[in-house]
């Protein structure tokens, strides 16, 4: 499986050889449109970033967590997730740092340490991806999308929960 | 967004006022700071993904590909852009990849292209599809498992599998009954 990635390389790189198409200029076209595309998400991603240390000094995310936890322990999510779930929508290297930690704490082959592997695969940053996807258009209303996405994210995790205790 | 963006900042920062006024551009700064570092490893994923990608688009790869994938874009997305055709083809194929981080360019240019014509019904799906996660293998977390001395990591694979169908089957459907509701209200 991951041989692929090399692969999918050498077979476009040959493709484009016997297509005759100038693969350095080619190349380099791509990354400079990368580069004017990552600077064109810096003023979103340093607002999203911002949001999240004030959550994370004010309080607000612990205070959240700590009104969650009961209500997730009801559904059948262990309360050591609760951050975990709470993190992931905002901020994917900072679910990642916390997913790391749990698996340290708990080892690897825990209950607790599957089910948060299960939701963090399953789930993504779902506000930054917001930022990102709708930082051109003139969409805005998108309280609807986040919910529905937020709803199904928190679903599959009360399942995945479930089904860490049977597989 | 803005409406959460204005209600964290008020909240936070009336609440850092009264408990420690001091630590509030420490942690605005902080926040920026990270966005530059992320914006620097982005910019090494998207380089080469975009890079790759400008060479398969100028030798006809992607159109080709996207024409085979075509008829079920057009369907699902309801829109006549070939080009945003082109671009959501490429996207569903990076994220069944896993490599979610060349996924995001695709879908951006897809969202511009899907702008032109309007089709907000297309661009809110897309994100939709995008933002439940719709990876086959989930590379990291069985990385991370693996280094962590796991007896077996990939034992997750299977209800990460459910659970990504699950949460993305799941949204897909809401959202198209929410639209359904909502043109039924408007006529």
């Amino acid at each position: 499986m991951a041989a692929l990635i090399p692969l999918l390389f050498v077979f476009i790189f040959i493709f484009a050889i016997i297509k005759k198409v100038k693969i350095y200029p080619e190349f380099t076209r791509g990354a400079g449109e990368a580069l004017s595309f990552t600077m064109s998400l810096i003023p979103c991603l340093a607002a999203v970033f911002m949001m999240c240390e004030l959550m994370e000094a004010s309080g607000i995310s612990a205070l959240l967590q700590k009104a969650l936890a009961p209500l997730f322990k009801v559904l059948g999510i262990p309360s050591e997730l609760t951050k975990l779930l709470l993190i992931k929508p905002f901020s994917g290297s900072g679910s990642l740092a916390y997913l790391t930690e749990i698996i340290k704490n708990y080892g690897a082959d825990s209950y607790i340490a599957r089910c948060a592997c299960v939701c963090f695969g399953s789930s993504e940053t779902v506000f930054y991806i917001s930022a990102v996807y709708f930082s051109k258009t003139r969409q805005k209303k998108l309280a609807l999308p986040i919910f529905t996405v937020l709803l199904s994210t928190f679903i599959s995790a009360i399942i995945a929960c479930l089904l860490c205790k049977i597989i | 967004m803005n409406a959460i963006f204005i209600a964290v900042f008020i909240i936070s920062a009336f609440i850092l006022a009264i408990t420690s006024p001091d630590k509030f551009i420490p942690a605005l700064l902080s926040g920026g700071e990270s966005s530059l570092k992320v914006a620097v490893t982005l910019f090494c994923v998207y380089a080469i993904w975009m890079g790759l990608s400008a060479i398969a688009e100028k030798c006809g790869l992607t159109e080709s590909f996207a024409k085979a994938a075509k008829p079920l874009t057009k369907k699902v997305f309801k829109t006549d852009d070939d080009k945003a055709c082109e671009y959501l083809a490429m996207n569903f194929s990076c994220n069944l990849l896993g490599i979610g981080g060349a996924a995001t360019p695709f879908a951006v240019k897809a969202i511009d292209r899907l702008e032109q014509e309007n089709n907000g019904y297309a661009q809110k799906l897309l994100f939709i599809i995008n933002s439940t996660s719709v990876q086959l293998l989930p590379t990291t977390v069985i990385a991370l498992r693996a280094a962590a001395g796991s007896a077996s990591a990939s034992d997750i694979f299977l209800p990460s599998l459910i659970c990504t169908v699950i949460s993305t089957g799941l949204a897909v459907f809401l959202f198209i009954i929410c639209n359904n509701i909502h043109k039924k209200r408007s006529k």
